[in-house]
């Protein structure tokens, strides 16, 4: 017995043998990366019948979809939220919901469980199709050195959009003999992520439900603010003094290197001052109120996890997400803390959880994690349409963004345009599902004759 | 049939027989397929759904589309003619029979030996606005007139010039393909010529470029090819198939793989595609035409 | 058309040295640029030649930046008092007061602007021409903890040294290793990130072997078997299916791409290097032009008295014509080469993991992830992907040259 028990533990040496290997794409690299990897290593230590592999792939909207389209998708794919609603209308991820009832559960308490504009996020057309994995904030980030260089306040960050637009001007250095522009106080595009929100931020609407709402009156005040950049500062004077940055993970960061001094930025920035500018001293506040009525305004956005169509093991899949969708309310240190916080703690990113452990709360390497947890619970926070046809939307809107900032439509001019291609391609992304629809209806129905 | 034929075609066959399958399995098929898939609704996710012309008629309203398609004629009328000016003169050069010829023609076929990848890492740093090479040799100069080098790539008015200055950079092929040409025209005429009093340029106008016309037809019809497809160089050069900035790079060929790539309209894609097709039989029936009078075949 | 007079060649010689220059010039900036230290990328005004400069920092020979030159009289000073305390601050001359000890600095309050005083200590004059020098790093530590000085151009010693560790570093970062792992100063982590977060050079470099020297092998002897059968037998339906092998040639590739790409994933392939080279091994129909072509100018007398000593017919293929018909073997393999080597779109399409990426795409993907400053790395991954075309291109230059000419093929 005991040569036998000797032989299976030696066997048992081969962990491939019967195991479920899972293969799971994500965007992260580096410090994110590892973090993502620790808590994959937690999980197949936690148990001993799935094995998730991790790989860090780049570009990975358009690689999940291609390699989904191609037949050959991962079990599990780390995406945004701007990927949910288009994947979901073209049939190229599971749906959740029959995973939450086979383990007893529904939707709604599914749901209840995460901050409500995280939840919010991951469902549509009536169903579950994503989990938030890491979730964000926008918010300001000041370099307090460069207010203090400019003899403000380090401690006082604009509190509106008037204030901003007038610190930054305070802030902005202009080279007397060349007129060249040697620092900036804030760019509109610099780095932009945010740019998607700005219509909302301005108390604008993109979507209101039935119909595209792109060139509604509010939406034009934010492009006429990004406009007010360009004009003021002078175009030529911009690129050539944006062509001098590096990219956005690398010590010549405008912000890291001290050439734009207010970014409007996620919870992830502390991560990249930390790696590339460590000891810049910065601040961060809620985004400055941009329109009367919007005083709470926040963005959200998220990354997330779904499960392409086409996985070969989509059970063991969600067995990961359910992982990954838990927490330990008890946790007492570091060590003890699991699934989406031990991601959030380790990322130092805010919990998409409407419920945080009092270590993760009290303990968390993030010095401003409490300010971006109380922008997630606003009741005026965000978060980009759920539309089916929202990657063409977003880059209508950046195509809108670019022309304006560029000098080469009046941004009414430009979102009249942008509100056209959009609604055109909203109705032929409708017409499309109404097809596949009425095609499947035909099919059920044939197949039921005998 | 008799027997010989017989054998004849058993051998044929034998022969072609790759080609039947790699003409039928890479060609024909996806031809066909591609026809029927313009008049579909496809995402490759699902079967195809048949709708007739509405891609087409979509096409005919996408704005997008038409700039796509202005963008890609504007700077094929940027390149085509700046790129055969250069590589004419070029031949002509490496043709005076001058010593050293063989060593010139290397370095001007050197850059087109550098993998396009490689060519837009090496332009894009250059054409960099702020410290590119090109931007550092042209500011002394344009200061003169109190102006500024445009940032080219950064520049939505500058962007396709700068990618056609980069294409002058890689002529070495046709240049390779006019010298070839020139050398076959007979040194009688030239020394005919020049008896009758026929000065340098009065040559090359009345000798050289008659006799080499069916090589600049032939480069024509590539070059046309060509630049109505470009898209690696402007995929790596300007971050993906966007066509930043401001859309001013979007061309055909990356409207058409961000279409069928990314929000997976494979039909409308298609669609495009064949659209492209007669747009390239187009151009190339219209320049046969137009130098059909002045095309001299031996 | 030979010049006679010495003018006219003069004039030849001068315009060829001024195009060999402008076509010269951007390879030649592409390796000074691979050789330089990052900050010397960027130096106003730029310098061809990578140099390194070593100056006296607090007692020490170092190695130093040159980060920019003062252009008007001035004074290093230390401010006693304030918010820069304790770090030196480069003053024009005309706001210190040597006598009260004092600089005037500009300040906002409330929107005012406000001139106040600061009282600092002097630590040296500043000529016009001086250079501001901080110690150079490798790793990225943040500038103030690096000592810094302004020290004249005397002061500083210059000499050349290009830095052939940036093409190490580059094949290193080009797989996702970060510029820290592959200088060293940081050991890679054991557990790494899953196969494809540090892909080897060499795999890339393999991958692109692999696709190159198959569809080689492919495209030579499938193109030259099939254009056999078109050129020396004659069959039935010969002349009808090369008509229509000529009419495909026509066929723009976007036309091809989406269904291909079905075709593909329907086979399995997406995501492996088979789309890439296998196609090769089915015959392309200009390379079954090109070979039949130069099949035809064969004497039929060769195959004729083959054949009646009792030779097979893929005998004479086999033991008669390929032996004679190297030259365009070596056409059709040097540009299936060429265009393997280089194709972009090919493998932006089909392939989905970084482990099986061709050199082409991971230059591509290294360069919109490190994009931006990194040109120092950037031109020396781009001239390793260059190099071995163009040690190819010495090799064969004749059939090169010949290649192009006869056929018009683009490389």
């Amino acid at each position: 017995m005991a040569w036998l028990g000797l032989c299976l533990a030696l066997l048992g040496c081969e962990p491939r043998s019967n195991k479920v290997h899972v293969t799971y794409w994500e965007k992260w690299t580096g410090a994110e990366g590892e973090a993502m990897q620790k808590v994959v290593d937690k999980f197949n230590r936690s148990q001993d019948r799935i094995v998730v592999e991790y790989l860090s792939v780049s570009r990975l909207d358009q690689k999940a979809l291609v390699a989904t389209a191609g037949g050959d998708p991962p079990d599990l794919a780390g995406l945004w939220v701007f990927t949910i609603y288009s994947f979901a209308d073209r049939n190229a991820v599971m749906p959740l919901d029959d995973f939450i009832k086979a383990d007893g559960s529904t939707p709604e308490k599914w749901l209840s469980r995460y901050a409500p504009v995280y939840a919010d996020m991951c469902s549509y057309r009536g169903q579950i199709w994503a989990v938030p994995t890491t979730p964000t904030m926008y918010a300001l980030h000041w370099n307090k050195a460069m207010f203090r260089a400019a003899g403000m306040d380090p401690e006082r960050p604009p509190k509106t959009v008037a204030e901003l637009d007038d610190f930054a001007a305070r802030l902005s250095k202009i080279d007397p003999k060349t007129g060249e522009i040697l620092q900036l106080g804030f760019l509109p595009q610099e780095p932009g992520w945010m740019a998607w929100a700005y219509p909302q931020w301005f108390g604008g609407q993109l979507w209101d439900g039935q119909k595209i709402t792109l060139d509604s009156p509010k939406n034009l005040d934010a492009y006429r603010w990004v406009e007010s950049y360009s004009k003021k500062y002078g175009l030529d004077k911009i690129r050539g003094f944006t062509s001098g940055f590096g990219n956005f993970a690398s010590p010549q960061n405008a912000f890291f290197g001290g050439k734009i001094a207010m970014v409007l930025q996620g919870v992830w920035m502390n991560n990249y001052i930390r790696q590339f500018a460590p000891g810049l001293e910065y601040g961060v506040s809620p985004l400055p109120v941009a329109a009367p009525g919007f005083e709470r305004f926040g963005a959200a956005d998220a990354d997330v996890l779904m499960i392409p169509r086409g996985a070969k093991h989509p059970k063991e899949a969600w067995e990961f997400i359910k992982y990954l969708s838990s927490h330990n309310q008890a946790a007492q240190r570091k060590e003890e803390l699991a699934g989406v916080e031990l991601l959030c703690y380790l990322q130092e990113k805010n919990s998409p959880l409407r419920e945080w452990s009092p270590f993760f709360t009290d303990h968390h390497p993030h010095p401003s994690i409490k300010l971006f947890r109380e922008l997630a619970a606003s009741d005026q926070a965000v978060h980009l349409p759920k539309l089916g046809i929202w990657q063409e939307y977003a880059r209508e809107q950046m195509s809108v963004f670019e022309n304006v900032r560029l000098l080469q439509q009046s941004p009414a001019e430009a979102l009249r345009f942008g509100q056209e291609r959009v609604s055109e391609s909203f109705r032929f992304h409708a017409e499309s599902l109404e097809r596949r629809r009425a095609r499947k209806q035909g099919s059920i129905r044939e197949g039921a004759e005998p | 049939m008799r027997a010989n034929e017989k054998r004849d075609l058993k051998s044929g066959l034998g022969f072609a027989a790759l080609w039947i399958v790699g003409l039928s399995v890479f060609t024909l098929y996806p031809v066909l397929a591609s026809l029927f898939y313009s008049f579909s609704d496809f995402s490759v996710l699902e079967p195809p759904v048949w709708i007739g012309t509405g891609n087409y008629e979509r096409l005919m309203h996408d704005v997008v589309f038409w700039k796509s398609l202005k963008n890609t004629l504007i700077y094929t009328a940027l390149s085509l003619p700046l790129g055969m000016i250069v590589s004419i003169s070029l031949a002509l050069l490496l043709n005076t029979g001058v010593r050293g010829m063989a060593l010139f023609r290397t370095f001007f076929y050197l850059p087109s030996l550098v993998p396009l990848v490689a060519s837009s890492m090496l332009w894009l740093w250059i054409f960099n606005g702020n410290h590119g090479i090109l931007n550092v040799a042209l500011r002394p100069i344009v200061a003169v007139f109190g102006a500024e080098p445009p940032t080219w790539l950064s520049d939505p008015n500058w962007s396709k010039p700068a990618l056609a200055l980069m294409s002058a950079w890689g002529v070495g092929n046709s240049m390779v393909i006019y010298l070839a040409g020139l050398q076959d025209v007979p040194q009688e005429l030239y020394e005919s010529a020049e008896l009758d009093g026929a000065g340098f340029w009065r040559r090359v106008w009345h000798v050289t470029l008659p006799m080499i016309s069916p090589v600049i037809y032939f480069n024509l019809i590539m070059g046309i090819i060509g630049s109505l497809q470009v898209f690696t160089q402007v995929f790596v050069m300007t971050g993906g198939a966007d066509g930043a900035p401001a859309r001013s790079t979007l061309f055909y060929a990356l409207y058409l793989f961000s279409t069928a790539f990314y929000d997976l309209r494979m039909g409308y894609a298609s669609a495009m595609a064949w659209l492209l097709f007669l747009l390239i039989v187009g151009l190339t029936l219209l320049a046969t035409k137009l130098s059909k009078s002045r095309v001299h075949y031996r | 058309m030979q010049p006679r007079s010495f003018f006219a060649r003069s004039v030849i010689y001068a315009l060829l040295a001024a195009g060999s220059f402008l076509f010269l010039f951007p390879l030649i900036w592409l390796l000074c640029t691979a050789l330089k230290p990052v900050e010397q990328t960027m130096a106003m005004p730029p310098t061809f030649v990578p140099r390194t400069y070593v100056a006296v920092l607090g007692g020490k020979q170092t190695e130093v930046t040159r980060d920019y030159q003062v252009a008007e009289p001035s004074v290093l000073v230390s401010p006693t008092e304030g918010v820069s305390q304790g770090r030196p601050l480069l003053v024009p001359r005309t706001l210190y007061d040597a006598g009260q000890g004092t600089v005037k600095q500009v300040t906002y309050e409330g929107g005012e602007k406000k001139a106040t005083l600061v009282r600092v200590r002097l630590l040296k004059m500043v000529e016009p021409g001086a250079w501001h020098v901080t110690e150079r790093s490798q790793t990225k530590v943040r500038s103030r903890e690096l000592r810094s000085d302004v020290l004249a151009e005397s002061e500083i010693t210059s000499s050349v040294k290009p830095r052939w560790e940036n093409f190490r570093i580059a094949l290193a970062t080009m797989g996702g290793k970060s510029v820290e792992e592959a200088e060293g100063s940081v050991t890679a982590l054991e557990t790494g990130v899953g196969e494809d977060s540090a892909v080897s050079f060499w795999k890339f470099l393999s991958n692109t072997l692999v696709v190159c020297l198959l569809g080689v092998i492919g495209a030579v002897f499938s193109n030259a078997i099939i254009a056999y059968g078109f050129a020396r037998i004659e069959w039935r339906g010969r002349n009808v299916l090369f008509a229509l092998t000529l009419a495909t040639m026509m066929v723009p590739f976007p036309i091809l791409m989406v269904p291909l790409y079905s075709v593909f994933k329907e086979l399995g392939w997406i995501g492996t290097l088979k789309p890439l080279w296998v196609p090769a091994f089915f015959g392309s129909a200009f390379n079954i032009f090109l070979m039949r072509q130069f099949f035809l100018t064969l004497p039929r007398e060769l195959s004729d008295a083959a054949r009646i000593d009792g030779c097979s017919e893929w005998g004479i293929f086999w033991r008669i014509i390929l032996p004679l018909s190297k030259p365009v073997l070596a056409v059709v393999a040097l540009f299936h080469f060429l265009s393997a080597w280089n194709d972009f779109t090919g493998p932006l399409l089909y392939l989905t993991r970084k482990h099986t990426f061709t050199l082409a795409l991971a230059l591509q993907n290294y360069q919109s992830q490190h994009g931006g400053t990194q040109w120092h790395h950037l031109m020396a991954a781009s001239a390793v992907v260059t190099l071995p075309i163009v040690v190819l291109f010495f090799f064969t230059q004749k059939t090169f040259i010949r290649g192009i000419a006869t056929t018009g093929i683009k490389g």
